[in-house]
């Protein structure tokens, strides 16, 4: 459990202000973000430092799919031959046709699972961070703090930015 | 969001009442009626008319139904292209507009997609309906037994299975994907069992700032792969025609023309969907006729194309003369005249000319009315593709007419019933209106004062997050 300070926002700009405000602080890179409703711009309030990597493992699941697709029509060929005369064992456009589909879903369950797990989703820690007056248009605030002098000075910068109900909680960010 | 009052401020979403916006759009989920019963009742007790009638066709066979030698395919192949088409528009105008940066996409994807994931479903049954002998269906799965038996990959109807069932598995994860952010509202909203309910769905999307930026980019990605997927699966369905030597289904055109046609009765189904949202929920707000007449732009630029194709087929057979092909095509004179009528008609000369006038795309009841007459068009397309090729196949002296049973007609009754009440209960429990995205937009727009005249402004920033990943 981590102690995360926690505030809430009218709008952009005043979250915007407070943001700016803690970057005297130096805290460590990822320790600020929000929590709102709609998506706001990389930088509108609090910058993103980790990249998003998952895209490689579509391209992998991509690969894998048509693997497997390969080898589902290459093996149905050679352990079940159907003998056709005048036709390959082999035959090239329905292998092309089941591998493509295959590929496919593979990039798409790769683009579930890699997403899903970047967003850390399926994941229920016992106790996380979160205000749901984030959907009557709020944005909060949070910063994870190391002890209770910065815990002290950031909320103190969040309530002069104007942030509402300024409080710490336990809790994963 | 026309119906947003307008007053002085920032932003879109800053002058909206967000709680009141969350009742308007979330009223199928709130709120109850007895008309939503009385349909659930309806719609469950004709599909359980159609499980009847199917058992009964199980246990007495084939012979109930009109099928005869040489057409062995029938209402329920017609059937199967004709949801597997309808299902073409919803997930992939969805990825479109998604990609394209349509502003005004978000009120219409959520009931488009989830269309998409229905037909689906219920055209995936339709092949396990027609096998005759339904309860071997296992046989088609490849995995090792004492039978040796094992799927023969070089058959189209293989590739239908494998295309189908990604394209089932990509519309399914790309609804939910699309749906968590609202689910997540909705857990944030709701108390008892639903809150648990939607706690588990949400899979714990809390909307921090990482979260939102690989949301983006997840839902790039899935619109990005599921358009190919889309235009694979109804070629691939084509090709189950296409790629026997029958008269009227050897056609190098088939593919294309088969994507077109599903576009086409998609976009109709999607028109049909969102007018009877709109009004069942009161959703006059979020779908506006600015959404029917962009729907109806669409639509008619399709039954352009249509035509087109279709003239193009014709054409060639005409000229050609091939005597087994003109015999398949003299029968739409003849015996399937009244089908052929009715696919013309329905298909183009209704809905070109309404279409093309603003006033019935801007207005819903008027623009129902193209939009049901394609459906119906497009239903008789398929009859007309599938049963006269069979019924003139290359041998005179096995030529037969076809005409279903009441069997057949149960059990595809049973089957739109199971459409009907999956989007119902759908509409129940889950955010039938993209909220988020809703949101989203209006985050985004602003009024910008140009001269005398005031107008909407939009920000465009998608697109920054692909370009840094």
């Amino acid at each position: 459990m981590s102690t995360v300070i926690i505030g809430l926002f009218e709008g952009v700009e005043s979250a915007a202000g407070a943001s700016r405000a803690l970057q005297a602080l130096s805290l460590p890179a990822g320790s600020v973000t929000t929590i709102s409703a709609v998506p706001l711009p990389e930088g509108a309030v609090v910058t993103d430092p980790a990249p998003i990597r998952f895209p490689r493992i579509v391209i992998a699941g991509w690969f894998l799919g048509a693997a497997a697709g390969l080898a589902l029509t290459l093996a149905t060929y050679l352990l079940y031959p159907l003998v056709t005369g005048g036709k390959t064992i082999v035959s090239i456009p329905p292998t092309l046709i089941i591998t493509y589909e295959v590929a496919m879903l593979g990039a798409l369950l790769a683009t579930l699972f890699g997403g899903g797990r970047e967003m850390r989703l399926l994941r229920f820690p016992p106790k996380v961070v979160h205000d749901p007056r984030i959907h009557d248009g709020k944005i909060a605030l949070c910063v994870l703090v190391d002890g209770e002098g910065q815990a002290f000075r950031v909320t103190s910068i969040m309530k002069a930015a104007g942030g509402t109900d300024v409080r710490a909680e336990e809790g994963e960010l | 969001m026309s119906a947003e009052a307008p007053r002085a401020g920032t932003d879109h979403l800053a002058r909206t009442d967000e709680a009141a916006m969350f009742e308007r759009l979330s009223r199928s989920n709130l709120v109850t009626t007895w008309r939503w019963y009385l349909g659930v009742g309806v719609a469950g007790a004709v599909l359980l008319w159609g499980v009847i009638v199917f058992m009964y066709m199980a246990l007495v066979g084939m012979g109930v139904t009109g099928y005869n030698r040489p057409v062995f395919w029938g209402l329920y192949e017609a059937s199967l292209v004709f949801w597997i088409g309808l299902s073409h528009s919803g997930t992939l105008i969805s990825a479109i507009l998604r990609l394209t940066h349509a502003t005004w996409r978000a009120p219409v994807l959520r009931g488009a997609e989830a269309m998409t994931a229905f037909t689906l479903m219920v055209g995936g049954l339709i092949p396990i309906v027609h096998l005759g002998r339904n309860w071997r269906v296992y046989y088609a799965l490849p995995y090792p037994s004492s039978r040796e038996l094992w799927p023969n990959m070089r058959s189209p109807l293989m590739w239908d299975a494998m295309a189908i069932t990604t394209y089932l598995l990509g519309s399914l994860t790309f609804l939910y994907v699309g749906m968590i952010p609202d689910l997540a509202l909705l857990r944030d909203k709701s108390a008892g069992w639903r809150r648990k309910f939607y706690s588990a769905l949400s899979l714990g999307f809390r909307g921090t700032h990482a979260q939102w930026r690989r949301y983006h980019v997840a839902s790039t990605l899935f619109a990005i792969l599921i358009i190919p997927i889309a235009v694979s699966v109804h070629s691939i369905v084509s090709w189950d025609f296409a790629m026997a030597k029958v008269p009227g289904w050897h056609s190098t055109i088939f593919a294309p023309y088969f994507v077109v046609g599903a576009i086409f009765s998609g976009i109709a189904g999607v028109v049909i969907v969102m007018a009877i949202l709109r009004k069942a929920f009161r959703l006059e707000s979020a779908l506006t006729p600015l959404h029917f007449d962009n729907l109806g732009k669409l639509l008619c630029t399709m039954t352009l194309l249509w035509g087109y194709f279709y003239f193009t087929e014709f054409l060639t057979v005409w000229y050609n003369r091939n005597p087994e092909e003109w015999e398949v095509f003299s029968s739409y004179g003849g015996h399937y005249l009244p089908l052929f009528l009715t696919m013309l008609i329905c298909n183009f000369v209704i809905p070109f000319p309404m279409l093309c006038l603003k006033r019935v795309r801007r207005s819903v009841p008027l623009i129902l009315i193209p939009a049901v007459s394609i459906v119906i068009g497009m239903y008789a397309e398929r009859l007309l593709i599938v049963i006269p090729s069979l019924a003139r196949r290359n041998d005179p002296f096995i030529w037969a007419n076809y005409f279903p049973t009441w069997v057949e007609f149960s059990v595809m009754a049973g089957a739109a019933a199971m459409f009907v009440l999956l989007y119902m209960l759908f509409a129940k429990f889950f955010p039938i209106m993209a909220i988020s995205e809703i949101k989203e937009r209006l985050f985004h727009t602003t009024d910008r004062k140009i001269g005398g005249a005031t107008v909407e402004s939009i920000a465009q920033v998608e697109g920054e997050e692909e370009a840094r990943a």
